[in-house]
């Protein structure tokens, strides 16, 4: 031991010592997740809001869809199920007088590549053009300037509309939005991309198909620590240290020797039947910090350890993300084994039997037909959560607050 | 390299260690007297030189130990362990890195694979990919730079942290275990059967070549059953040391009972024996009132934990369904065509059911293939069948074989009036007055619950005596070369292989006319380069 | 690193100077010994444990950083100080039916991983087998106490079905799905490149632990797989093989006096001939009488081995280069067994225990 601290030590000072130009950063603050307990997820939003559907030319929706099928199975797929269910939902309302949110149908992710990739070069421009369209068409997005109004963005970084962070950053929420509340995947938090207001929701992971690959619940876990993916992403990033800001390689690297962390890059038939015989499945952050393994592992009762520092959990209002998973911070993924064994198996117990509950794995879930306590109602549940609007929400008489003319001009091309 | 002791004392022993070879070099240079060697002056001041001398030896010495190490650190991790925020460091130190890579791997290669394995996967080799590599880490810097400062995210290269002990820590490893047991137990608990009933397994037995290995597996499994477990084995011939002592072994409940008769040869007389010893097991079970699910284990079947599960469910009879391994043999190759016996499916008999869940009828078996090629001695060379409905495929409550017993349906005869008369008792519908009872088990018998499979060499086979094989081994060596081996003579190779080749020869002589054609797992072949 | 070595060494240079001219030079060189010196000694040891140690004491105490993160896993690392299990747990684990868990952790640290290979046939009556057979050794290995992984390989296309089968088990395993590239003339073809197809996954993630090839035709006795764990480099065992529908059994393995193996014979019980072949000591030496033993192979059945020779050859004194490991691994491995015969261990120590069945079914071929 004594040895042991001496030598960290002498090799801090050597290290100090050679380059001295390196400061030694400690990670960054966190905050504890705001948690409550899992009621607010059974709440019925009907009768609580009322939301108008604006009625859209097809070629910013249906088209775009006919055109590619694929989208709707892609995992910004929410996009499109939350229009189909709000078109049929209890809260609709056709009187837009009456409406306390208002909706726009617009499938901005619907654009892939062959690959089956989304690109999001597009996606301003359309959005601009909707919102043009909206508020030419309609009174209500200029009383606002879309204070009111709800859009879906579930790209990886949300209304920034890019796949590189770098360039998402860069590129900001789209000016047009600013006001608006963004229901999107991408959770950081004191990211650009992330503006207050924002609810997160899950990536869409298909229901039917996992459906039937649950296999059942007394199936003995006997994986320890269950992983399915990438680890470099050499196409995109050749030398390591961009995707996942390491993080991936650093569980492939220090863990692929364990016998108990059952790692790989190959996809198996039987992907999701394993994670049901694990106790813990690997949630680490890719090119953006969320992946649809946290749903994955909260359907299938797998302990989601989530490894992507500040990040904003789906519907962390309604789900005790804190008592189900396990947060490691990037940092500390050398020390994931440490980390995991040393859980007192009282709480590995305790999170699997809230894993259990189903009203958990429900609001994880976009289901054809929606059924209660879904993800669907849990963002409607949200919305309701912001009513009454604020006095800030309504412009006086002549006030703006949006620029029209601001961002990009690329952006601002007509569409 | 000393430094199991702590920072102090590894500089006190490296100082004396610095001291005497200071007084070494001194020595044999003659020219210095006393180490650091300023004679004249006052001893004080010499003294204090040759501290100071010591001392920057030390301080070399350890900066040339901390030097080697860093170099190592930087090879383990690259950039690891601390990444930087100004984005001068983080290119400085990744340059930094890069040029120890690639000059040091070579020097390096004996100190540990890992770390080579690591720089090549992340430091292409050419030179071009590592200036890339720079220009998208300036690259990535500056657009942090310009970023957004709102935003706290460090965007750009990381490091990939490694830590530099490799394997897992195997203490670690087995409190994961541990955990993982505990779910599991936790599983049982919230998904198993509250009140589990006992299981009464009964395995008729007797003493043979196979009965080793099908008994080490039948005992595996049912050590491996989640609740209670009472074992009844009746053996044939009389219970015998080598059965008991595998019983004893495996730390189950067991009762062993002896059964009077020897097994016959003849399959037709082994089935009808094996009949009547599970009903000597099931008037045991009565005669002690003993409490539970009656299973009928024979000893080359394979359970799956499920069938256990099931049975807990049975009220008074419940049906299986089995699927049969018959090694289908010479028989499948004379009658079926090679996509046949592809598609072919596992052959599976149990209870059918109705559409209300109800028993309808029985799968059986298809024997129609083998007709005339099935064998009827044990241990023929040919396929073994099931002879109508199996009882491995039956689980009963052991109270309907109680005299009396509470809710015991009427349906279910008497054991006193069954088999008494030396009657055989082909299964244990025979039992029952009504078998529409019974209850199909294992979702309405579509679930395969356990494996028949009947393998046995001929029954004359001589096999060790408790698979110890006696020392010492008779040996067949050349008789000069006695004792063996520590004084074997020193032989030139070719003489030896010759003998060898003789030896072989002789043996396989001999042996090879009563060596099958059938053995596909031969062995290590002792013959050397006879082959 | 190299400035600060000369900045330290200034102002001593400086004194010294005025003492002597030759003293100066004399206390550089020490100096640059010295240097060296502890440059190779920071080089030379890179024993795991030492490393081990020093890097990981930090993490039993982490620095509480300001805004500690969250709860549970900070909560997890602290208590990484304290060794025992949770008692609850080891009460667990006492009552634990099947896995005996219950010894202290320090008995449970020296025990080595075991990696248990199971590979499948893909003939007809082989399939159909073939859940029933994985299911007893599922068995047996379920009954081993860990850590032991379980490494089943078998043709893509059959590989949800077994898997319904395998994780019903409970046993730690892992199913490599494997794509037959052709359709194998023999039985023995697809063994081999399913074998091969297991090491490559053992060298490719430096599994640590004692291999072994399962048929799952056969059954071993529990306590044979404590046996095993003993190995530290190669070892082998009697086996006996029973032909199903003959008067057949013959034991094949090594001959051992006191773990060491001699040579090598093959009994059967029943014509009662044994055939054997004895080790010359000289011969061990001369690579000419090597060659003799040489041109016997071992079958996979009765061997096992340390694994990080797959991944380690320099460690056992391999050249890399020589054989390429990731071609034929297994043909690598047999060889190697029995070219370095000093580090066979027979298995028990006087190999006289059969813990290892095979059964052979006539037809089958």
């Amino acid at each position: 031991m004594g040895k042991g601290s001496a030598r960290a030590l002498a090799l801090a000072l050597a290290v100090i010592l050679a380059c001295s130009d390196v400061a030694v950063v400690t990670a960054q603050e966190t905050e504890r997740i705001e948690g409550s307990a899992g009621d607010v997820l059974e709440d019925d939003p009907v009768g609580r809001l009322k939301v108008y559907v604006y009625d859209l030319p097809s070629k910013y929706n249906k088209k775009l869809l006919k055109k590619d099928p694929r989208c709707l199975n892609h995992m910004f797929a929410a996009e499109i199920f939350m229009h189909r269910f709000l078109l049929s939902s209890a809260v609709r309302t056709f009187n837009p007088e009456e409406a306390d949110w208002f909706y726009t149908p617009v499938y901005t992710t619907c654009d892939l590549t062959p690959k089956g990739l989304p690109l999001p070069f597009k996606s301003p421009r359309m959005m601009r053009s909707a919102i043009q369209l909206i508020a030419t068409n309609w009174p209500y997005w200029n009383r606002s300037e879309g204070a009111d109004h709800f859009f879906v963005t579930p790209h990886d970084f949300g209304a920034c509309f890019h796949y590189q962070e770098e360039k998402a950053i860069g590129r900001g929420i789209l000016p047009l939005l600013q006001r608006a509340t963004l229901v999107q995947t991408f959770g950081q938090k004191n990211h650009v991309c992330l503006k207050d207001g924002s609810i997160t929701i899950p990536p869409y992971a298909p229901p039917q198909k996992m459906q039937t690959h649950l296999i059942p619940p007394d199936t003995p876990r006997s994986i320890f620590v269950y992983f399915r993916g990438l680890f470099y992403d050499t196409g995109n990033d050749p030398e390591g240290g961009y995707y996942a800001r390491g993080a991936r390689a650093s569980v492939w690297e220090n863990f692929k020797n364990n016998p108990l962390f059952d790692i790989s890059t190959d996809h198996p038939p039987t992907y999701y039947e394993d994670m049901q015989r694990s106790v813990f499945c690997l949630c680490p952050l890719g090119w953006a910090p969320w992946s649809p393994r946290l749903v994955e592992a909260v359907v299938f009762g797998c302990i989601p350890v989530i490894i992507a520092d500040d990040i904003v959990l789906p519907f962390a209002d309604a789900i005790p993300w804190e008592e189900i998973g396990v947060f490691v911070a990037e940092d500390d993924v050398p020390q994931l084994d440490s980390i995991l064994t040393s859980i007192p198996t009282d709480v590995v117990l305790r999170k699997q039997r809230l894993l259990a509950n189903p009203s958990m794995k429900q609001a994880m879930l976009f289901p054809q037909p929606a059924q209660p306590g879904d993800a669907f109602h849990q963002i409607l549940n949200g919305l309701a959560r912001k009513l009454p609007h604020g006095s800030n929400v309504f412009l006086k008489p002549g006030e703006r607050a949006l620029n029209w003319t601001a961002g990009p001009p690329g952006d601002l091309k007509p569409w | 390299m000393k430094s199991l002791l702590p920072r102090s004392e590894l500089r006190r022993s490296s100082a004396a260690a610095v001291r005497s070879s200071a007084g070494g070099a001194a020595g044999g240079d003659g020219a210095v007297a006393d180490g650091g060697g300023a004679g004249p002056r006052a001893p004080a001041s010499s003294t204090f030189w040759f501290l100071l001398h010591a001392l920057c030896c030390l301080i070399s010495l350890f900066l040339g130990f901390r030097f080697s190490r860093l170099l190592f650190f930087m090879l383990f991790s690259t950039t690891a362990l601390y990444h930087s925020t100004s984005s001068s460091s983080s290119a400085a130190v990744l340059r930094a890195t890069t040029t120890t890579t690639t000059t040091t791997t070579t020097t390096t290669t004996t100190t540990n694979t890992f770390t080579l394995s690591f720089a090549a996967a992340n430091t292409p080799p050419s030179g071009p990919a590592n200036r890339t590599a720079l220009e998208a880490a300036a690259e990535a810097d500056k657009a942090a730079a310009s970023g957004n400062p709102q935003s706290h995210v460090v965007v750009g290269r990381h490091g990939i942290r490694i830590r530099p002990w490799p394997h897992p820590d195997p203490v670690e490893v087995m409190r994961a275990h541990g955990i993982m047991e505990r779910v599991q137990e936790e599983q049982r608990r919230w998904y198993g059967v509250k009140e589990p009933r006992q299981v009464l397994a009964v395995t008729p037995t007797y003493s043979r070549a196979f009965q080793a290995l099908h008994l080490t597996g039948l005992l595996h499994s049912l050590r491996n059953v989640p609740y209670p477990l009472t074992w009844i084995v009746v053996e044939a011939g009389g219970t015998t040391n080598a059965t008991a002592s595998m019983l004893a072994r495996s730390g189950l409940t067991v009762v062993h009972i002896p059964f009077p008769d020897r097994m016959p040869t003849e399959w037709a007389d082994r089935h009808a024996t094996e009949n009547r010893m599970r009903l000597h097991a099931l008037r045991v079970i009565r005669e002690r009132k003993m409490d539970g699910v009656v299973v009928f284990a024979d000893d080359s079947n394979v359970h799956s934990m499920e069938l256990f599960d099931e049975v807990q469910k049975v009220q008074w009879m419940g049906a299986v369904s089995i699927g049969i391994l018959a090694h289908t043999g010479t028989a499948d190759q004379l009658r079926l065509s090679e996509e046949d016996k592809q598609n072919m499916p596992l052959p599976v008999q149990g209870p059918a059911c109705n559409s209300s869940g109800h028993l309808a009828g029985w799968h059986t078996f298809n024997s129609l293939p083998f007709s005339g090629k099935t064998a009827t001695v044990v241990g023929e060379a040919a396929p073994v069948l099931p002879r109508g409905l199996e009882w491995a495929g039956f689980v009963l409550n052991s109270r309907m074989l109680w005299k009396e017993a509470e809710g015991k349906p009427d349906w279910v005869k008497d054991l006193d009036a069954v088999g008494e008369n030396g009657e055989e008792i082909e299964n244990p519908l025979t039992l029952l007055n009504d078998p529409s009872s019974v209850e199909p088990l294992g979702n309405c018998g579509k679930k395969v619950l356990l494996w028949w499979l009947r393998v046995e060499a001929r029954a004359d086979s001589k096999f060790p005596q408790g698979w110890v094989i006696e020392p010492p081994l008779e040996v067949v060596v050349p008789a000069k070369r006695t004792p063996w081996p520590e004084t074997t003579p020193e032989l030139p190779s070719e003489l030896l292989d010759d003998k060898q080749k003789l030896e072989d020869r002789h043996l396989s002589r001999g042996n090879k006319s009563s060596q099958p054609r059938g053995t596909t797992k031969r062995k290590g072949d002792p013959q050397g380069q006879d082959n | 690193m190299g400035t600060g070595a000369v900045a330290v060494a200034a102002p001593d240079r400086a004194k010294q100077r005025r003492a002597g001219g030759h003293l100066w030079k004399k206390a550089l060189l020490h100096f640059s010994l010295c240097f060296v010196m502890g440059f190779f000694t920071g080089f030379a040891p890179s024993s795991s444990s030492s490393w081990k140690s020093a890097a990981a004491t930090p993490q039993h105490h982490p620095p509480h950083r300001p805004g500690d993160r969250l709860a549970a896993s900070r909560v997890a690392v602290d208590a990484r100080a304290t060794l025992s299990p949770p008692a609850e747990a080891a009460d667990a684990l006492s009552a634990g039916a099947t896995v005996d868990l219950g010894d202290d952790e320090e008995d449970a640290a020296q025990r080595r991983l075991l990696i248990v290979v199971t590979t499948t046939r893909s003939g007809p009556g082989e399939r159909r087998r073939r859940r029933g057979e994985l299911l007893r050794l599922a068995h047996t290995l379920r009954l081993v106490r860990p850590p032991v992984v379980w490494v089943v390989v078998e043709p893509a296309a059959d590989a949800p079905a077994t898997a319904e089968v395998l994780r019903g088990t409970g046993v730690m395993y892992r199913h490599l799905a494997f794509k037959p590239e052709d359709n194998f003339t023999t039985a023995d073809a697809e063994a081999h490149v399913q074998r091969n197809a297991a090491l490559a996954h053992v060298e490719k993630h430096r599994l640590a632990g004692v291999l072994h090839f399962a048929d799952a035709a056969g059954v071993y006795d529990v306590g044979f797989f404590e046996q095993i764990r003993q190995i530290e480099a190669f070892g082998t065992w009697p086996v006996a093989t029973m032909s199903a529908g003959e008067k057949k059994v013959v034991v094949e393995g090594p001959l051992c006096s006191a773990s060491k193996v001699v040579g090598w014979f093959s009994r059967d019980f029943n014509d009662g001939t044994t055939r054997s072949v004895t080790y010359n000591t000289e011969a061990d030496l001369n690579p000419a009488g090597a060659a003799g033993t040489r041109a016997h192979t071992i079958d996979v059945s009765g061997f096992a081995f340390n694994s990080s020779i797959l991944w380690d050859p320099e460690r056992w004194g391999r050249p890399t280069s020589l054989p390429d490991t990731s071609q034929d691994s297994i043909k690598f491995v047999q060889e190697v067994l029995l070219e370095d015969r000093a580090k066979l261990k027979g298995i028990p120590s006087d190999c006289s225990q059969i813990m290892v069945w095979q059964y052979s079914v006539p037809s089958s071929r």
